[in-house]
Parts: structure tokens; C-alpha cells; sequence
């Protein structure tokens, strides 16, 4: 499966090259690029040697894309610049991260406030099924405070190397041709709190964007638009009772009353509860669906105190550009966060890391100039392993959050164990792992037996007039 | 719910709580502030300028109704430069209450969460029908009167134990008779059209190419336009599939085929 999916996607890139792009932009995003920009053809091997300086980069944003992308470049001997605003900022986000973040990030488990080990989905008609019995003790979605996270990897960047600036990213002037340093105009806030912070440039060689859903980076490129959702999310203290049951286990509710286009959910934080939801299509209801959110979940959270409301875009789909001269996006300023489950911080962490790579690489260590063609290297990196990933959950997004009767037979398709392990597998280890080809034909089958049955149901609800 | 969204107050007075925060705050929901506290602020492109540009979550985030309880807890005043609506006093002192109103779905055949086989039975055996008609009740008032979900009465009913021949029988054969009957109606008319314009016989028919070619397509169109609107959704689903392909191609459509390595 995977590779099918690779294999169409190489080729319409390839021959899309040579076609107009004019048709791919829907009458949402308005933004066409412009006129096809002058590219300088500099061959990276023949890039200028710098002499008496090492690259300097900057990367504008502090979170876990920032923080990633930092601490790669610094450890790659580039100068580093990490431009965020606000150092103790309280992202509002769900918190989850996958269990090989973990590893692959290197982080200390004290890091991690609770380890969700079951789930709960619940459908539209209130049938709750229990996942996470295919877990093995050792995994776990991590839930952290993104204020813990983003902090404990702005300092890792900070130890290796790179020049943490606390300041915000105002505007960039962008050099006419492939030598000339990137101005950036910010500012600094010098540590101190009020005050307006006065303003400063930096003068760096290449730019990441890693500021966010509203990233000013990409405004500076056009990257143009996204689609994106919003997300609304309440902090709920709950007495310790109800939270017992809440220890390891975070819900899921689906239906058309919670949202009409994604989930609501009761996520475990570390000492209460987040009750949110969120929306593309129905911005304006969010309140309704926040409302419905509570009153499902009512039982488990009575006696609950809101301790906070927050609400935070989350992009869609990527930018249509990611990439102009020697600028890049990471994270979900680029538009990385996943359909269906809306995840998006091993998304933004990997990308950084991945683009800081791609710099360290191309300019063999801080010792060359880059250009595009080495930042490019970047993104056809990005694309070729996590494509199928987005895939696949755009599809399951498609099928199963279409409606009523599709939330039902998602939940009923939950219940199957081949199911849970092979949606843990892939949420845990970010691999699309093609699983056992007979169990994939059942669960297929079911797959459609479900769909049909609660299609069937809605049918003959259509024809009810309770 | 207990939320008191009633509370409104004049724009001046959340402004003196910004007083002891970073300015940057105070700049940007100045103006926020003065259009209205009823106001929302989504605004539709994930890119628009913000004013100094701090708490982006604030240009988007929803500018609830200030309630103004919100004076006592200084929690918010530190945390509302990352999402004004943190500012509210919705925030502050609401409590998840019991509705003294429960609405919940009864039904002398549901029990313990799913339904009572035994009780639907007829002439010795389950009648599955009525297990059907019983669950898209169900579903129906569940639909228009969401209820909580609750640990201790949790919902087990899995549609899987109604058989497969009861679904068949109720809503595929049905279905099936009538786009049989289109299909059967539509060959008889297209071999009779056929036979007269060209005089090839039904069995000389089915040897040729084209005119097996015109026989899938006319099964397929039975089987897939069922309604006038099926058109349009068909066009809509293949668009579909390809659109998420075309946003990430996006930004390689930038690159000049020369350039491009592989």
C-alpha cells in the first residue's frame, strides 16, 4: 500500500512540473504564486566557500520546530539564531506525543506528565469502545505541558551552541541575489518583561520558519494560505475522584452535536482534564460543539471548575509554498499537521530536525553557503517518508468523520483488535506498516460491513419522525 | 449550562488589568476590545496581520463576551497574552453542574446498555426487524437529544449481532429489485434501439465489442446515478480523492524542471 502511494505521487510530481498550476488552487486560497521567480542555478558543490565565518541561520520560533531545529544546526557547527517571543508561552495544544519522539528526541521522562494508555472512543449514539489492550507495557502516548517541552528543548539548543534571542520576528528583507545575508528586523525584548522591546536586525544567510499556524516567515515568502481548523479547548479541574479514572485514559467523542468535521476529546493533563473540539467547516459554532463536548462527557467531569479557555488554529494542509531562496517552514508554520487525529508536535519537532540536516549537510558543516536546492533536499526528504502517513489519515479523515453513520461504524471498526494494533503501531512509531494481508482483506470486509449497516440505520432514522 | 455570559461591561475596564502585563497585549487588544466585547474576531486567513503580532491565538481565538468576574484570579492577567479568551471570567469560576433536567433515552427493551433479545421475540424466533426499528429510534432521539456518556451505564450494542441476511433482506433486496428492474428495462429498450438501427440480433450483440462496451456502462450508471444529485456527488468524490495530493504538490510547482535533481 505504501508503495503505490509512493509511486503515483513521484509521478504527478514529476509530470506536473511541466503543467500550469494555476487549477491547483481551490476559490478558498486566493494566493497564486507569482510570476515564476528567477532561480540562480548555483550547483551546491561549487557554492562560495565562507570564508572567515561559519553559516549563520536563523530559525524564528521557539517551539518543539524551533527548538529541534536549533539544537540540530548548532550541533552541526552553524551559527545559530533562535528568534522566539514569548519564553514561558503556554501553547494551548492537546500535548500528545507519540512514543518515538521519545527516543528519537532524546527526551527525559520527567518531561512527560501522564502516559495514556487506553483511549476511549465514543460514537454519536454514546457506544464506547475501549482501546489499548494491544498495547505492550512499555508504549505509551506521552502527554506533556507544551510549556515544559518547548522549554526543555529551546535550553538543549541554548548547551549546544545556539544564541537564544528573546525577541519577535517583525519582518525580513530578502537579498537579490544567492550571497547576500538575509536582514532580519525584530524586537528584543532583553529579558525583561514589558515594555516594548527595541528594534534590532540580524544579519543570517538562511532562514527556517518554526513560528507557527500564523507565521510571519511565511508571510514574508507568500507561502500563501491554508484551510485551517480551530481548535477550542477548556481546562477543567476535576475532583480527584473523577480523575482517578482519567489517570492513563483519554476519550474520544465523535458525532455530529461534538463536531462536524472532527472530534472532541478529554485529554489527561497533569492535574485535570482538557475538554475541547474543534472545526474547519463551522468556525462560528464552536461554542455549540464546545457545549455538546461537556454535556457527553458531563458525567465524568460534574463538579469540574474551567480553569482556562483557550484556542489555537491548527493548519490543514501544507502551504502551498514551503520553501523560496534559502527560507524554509518547518512545522505548522509549513502546514504539517496530520487529518484525522490533528497531531502535529513530532510532525513539527521532525520536520525542524530534518530541515537543520539538510542545512548542516549542504553547507558541509557552517563551511558553505546554501541555497534552495539544498533547503529543497529538505522538503522531497519530508515528503517522500511521511506522504503515505498524511495519506492514509486524509483518507481515514474522509471516510469515517463524513458523518453519523460513518463516526458509528469508526467506532465499531475500533472494537476490532487487528485495528488498535495496527493504529498504535502507526500512531506510536510513525511508520505505515503494512500489516497482515488475509487480516487486511477481513478487516476490510467489516470495514464495509459497518459502513453499510449504519447507513442502513440512518436510513431508516431518515424515515422516523421522533 | 452555568456559564454567565451576561455580564458585560464597558471596554475600559479589562484595559486596566493590561496595565501590569507586557504592553505588547495592550497593544493589540486595544483595539480588539473597542469594537465590541460581543464581537468575534476569527478572521479567515490563518496569515492575516496582528497588530504587534504577540498571542496569535488571540486574532483567531474566539473574543468571548468579557464577563467581569474576571478581576479576582491573577492567573488569567498572566496568561490572557496567550489567548484573550482566557481573559473572561468564564474562565474563572464556572463549575460543571447537574442539569436538573435528565433527558435520557428509556426504553422497556433496552436494558444494561444494549437490547434485550428476549424480548423481541416473535413466533419463537428474534425479530430482527424490530431490533433494527429499535436501534434507529434510538440513534433518532439520541441524535436530537444528545445525552452524557456515563461509566456506569455504558452502551455495548454492536449492530454486528443482528445477522447478515436480515440486513439483506430488509434493505438490499429491495434496493437490488429496483435497480434490476432499471437495468432490465433499459437493456430491453437499448437491444431493441440497437437491433433496428443496425439489425445485429441480441445474440450477435453480445459478440461485439462496442456494444459490450455500452452494456458495462449502462450497469454502472445503474448501479452508481441513483438520483439526480449523484452526478454532482460523484464529480465531488473524485475531486476529492486527488485534492490533499494537489495541496502538498503545491510547493513543487515553484521549481523550474531544470533545477529539479530527480
Amino acid at each position: 500500500m505504501a508503495s503505490v502511494a509512493l509511486k503515483s505521487f513521484v509521478g504527478l510530481r514529476q509530470q506536473a512540473s511541466t503543467e500550469k498550476p494555476h487549477y491547483f488552487f481551490t476559490s478558498q486560497s486566493q494566493t497564486k504564486p507569482p510570476g515564476k521567480l528567477k532561480f540562480q542555478v548555483l550547483a551546491s558543490k561549487s557554492s562560495p566557500r565562507l570564508t572567515n565565518r561559519k553559516l549563520r541561520v536563523a530559525v524564528i520560533g521557539g517551539g518543539p520546530a524551533g527548538g529541534a531545529a536549533a539544537e540540530t544546526l548548532a550541533k552541526g557547527g552553524i551559527e545559530t539564531y533562535l528568534i522566539e517571543r514569548k519564553m514561558d508561552n503556554c501553547k494551548p495544544c492537546g500535548g500528545a506525543i507519540p512514543l518515538c519522539m521519545v527516543g528519537e528526541f532524546d527526551l527525559p521522562l520527567d518531561i512527560i506528565d501522564r502516559r495514556v494508555t487506553k483511549m476511549k472512543m465514543i460514537s454519536p449514539s454514546n457506544v464506547a469502545v475501549d482501546i489499548g489492550q494491544t498495547l505492550k507495557p512499555h508504549e505509551y502516548i506521552g502527554m506533556v505541558r507544551r510549556e515544559v517541552l518547548d522549554a526543555y528543548l529551546r535550553e538543549r539548543a541554548k548547551t549546544n551552541g545556539a544564541e537564544v534571542i528573546n525577541g519577535l520576528f517583525l519582518k525580513m528583507d530578502v537579498p537579490k541575489d544567492g550571497v547576500s545575508p538575509y536582514v532580519l528586523h525584530y524586537n528584543g525584548f532583553n529579558g525583561k518583561v514589558g515594555g516594548v522591546g527595541e528594534k534590532r536586525t540580524l544579519e543570517v544567510d538562511a532562514v527556517i520558519g518554526a513560528d507557527g499556524a500564523n507565521s510571519r516567515v511565511a508571510k514574508a515568502i507568500d507561502a500563501g494560505d491554508y484551510d485551517y481548523a480551530i481548535a477550542f479547548q477548556e481546562r477543567i479541574k476535576i475532583p480527584d475522584d473523577k480523575m482517578a479514572y482519567y489517570e492513563d485514559l483519554a476519550e474520544m467523542y465523535v458525532g455530529d452535536d461534538v463536531s462536524p468535521d472532527f472530534y472532541g476529546w478529554v485529554f489527561p493533563k497533569c492535574d485535570h482534564v482538557a475538554v475541547g473540539t474543534g472545526t474547519v467547516t463551522h468556525k462560528g459554532d464552536i461554542k455549540k460543539f464546545q457545549l455538546a463536548t461537556r454535556k457527553r462527557a458531563k458525567d465524568k467531569i460534574l463538579g469540574g471548575k474551567i480553569i482556562r479557555v483557550e484556542a489555537h488554529p491548527i493548519p490543514e494542509h501544507p502551504r502551498p509554498r514551503r520553501l523560496l531562496g534559502r527560507v524554509a517552514l518547518v512545522g505548522d508554520a509549513a502546514g504539517y499537521v496530520t487529518k484525522c487525529s490533528g497531531e502535529g508536535i513530532y510532525f513539527a519537532a521532525k520536520s525542524g530536525r530534518m530541515c537543520a540536516e539538510a542545512i548542516v549537510e549542504g553547507s558541509e558543516n557552517g563551511k558553505r553557503m546554501v541555497d534552495e536546492r539544498d533547503l529543497r533536499k529538505y522538503l522531497e526528504k519530508w515528503d517522500k517518508t511521511y506522504w503515505p502517513t498524511y495519506k492514509v489519515l486524509d483518507v481515514l479523515q474522509k471516510v469515517f468523520y463524513r458523518s453519523n453513520p460513518a463516526r458509528e461504524a469508526f467506532v465499531e471498526m475500533c472494537a476490532d483488535e487487528y485495528v488498535q494494533k495496527m493504529t498504535f503501531d502507526s500512531y506510536l512509531y510513525k511508520t505505515v506498516a503494512p500489516g497482515n494481508p488475509l487480516q487486511d482483506l477481513k478487516l476490510a470486509v467489516n470495514t464495509i460491513g459497518s459502513l453499510v449497516r449504519a447507513n442502513a440505520l440512518k436510513k431508516e432514522m431518515d424515515k422516523l419522525s421522533v | 449550562m452555568s456559564i454567565s455570559l451576561a455580564l458585560f461591561s464597558p471596554p475600559t475596564q479589562p484595559l486596566s488589568l493590561f496595565s501590569s502585563s507586557p504592553s505588547k497585549p495592550l497593544l493589540t487588544l486595544k483595539p480588539h476590545l473597542s469594537l465590541g466585547p460581543s464581537k468575534f474576531l476569527t478572521t479567515t486567513k490563518a496569515s492575516a496581520e496582528n497588530g504587534a503580532g504577540t498571542s496569535p491565538s488571540a486574532a483567531t481565538a474566539l473574543e468571548i463576551q468579557p464577563d467581569q468576574k474576571v478581576a479576582e484570579t491573577p492567573q488569567q492577567v498572566v496568561q490572557k497574552g496567550e489567548s484573550s479568551v482566557g481573559a473572561n471570567g468564564s474562565a474563572g469560576a464556572v463549575e460543571i453542574e447537574e442539569d436538573n433536567v435528565l433527558s435520557q433515552f428509556m426504553d422497556p427493551k433496552w436494558v444494561g446498555g444494549t437490547w434485550d433479545l428476549s424480548q423481541f421475540q416473535k413466533d419463537g424466533k428474534t425479530d430482527w426487524d424490530a431490533v433494527i426499528d429499535a436501534e434507529a429510534r434510538r440513534r433518532k432521539w439520541l441524535e436530537g437529544n444528545p445525552e452524557t456518556s456515563s461509566n456506569d451505564a455504558p452502551i455495548v450494542f454492536d449492530t454486528s449481532i443482528i445477522p447478515w441476511w436480515a440486513w439483506m433482506k430488509r434493505f438490499h433486496l429491495p434496493e437490488a429489485e429496483l435497480l434490476n428492474g432499471r437495468a432490465a428495462m433499459i437493456g430491453f429498450f437499448m437491444a431493441y434501439l440497437v437491433d433496428s438501427l443496425t439489425g445485429v440480433g441480441l445474440v450477435d450483440q453480445m459478440g461485439n465489442f462496442f456494444c459490450k462496451t455500452l452494456l458495462f456502462i449502462a450497469v454502472v450508471g445503474v448501479l452508481l446515478i441513483r438520483k439526480n444529485e449523484d452526478l454532482e456527488n460523484l464529480k465531488k468524490l473524485l475531486d476529492e480523492t486527488t485534492f490533499y495530493d494537489k495541496q502538498w504538490q503545491a510547493t513543487w510547482q515553484d521549481e523550474k524542471p531544470g533545477s529539479s535533481k530527480n
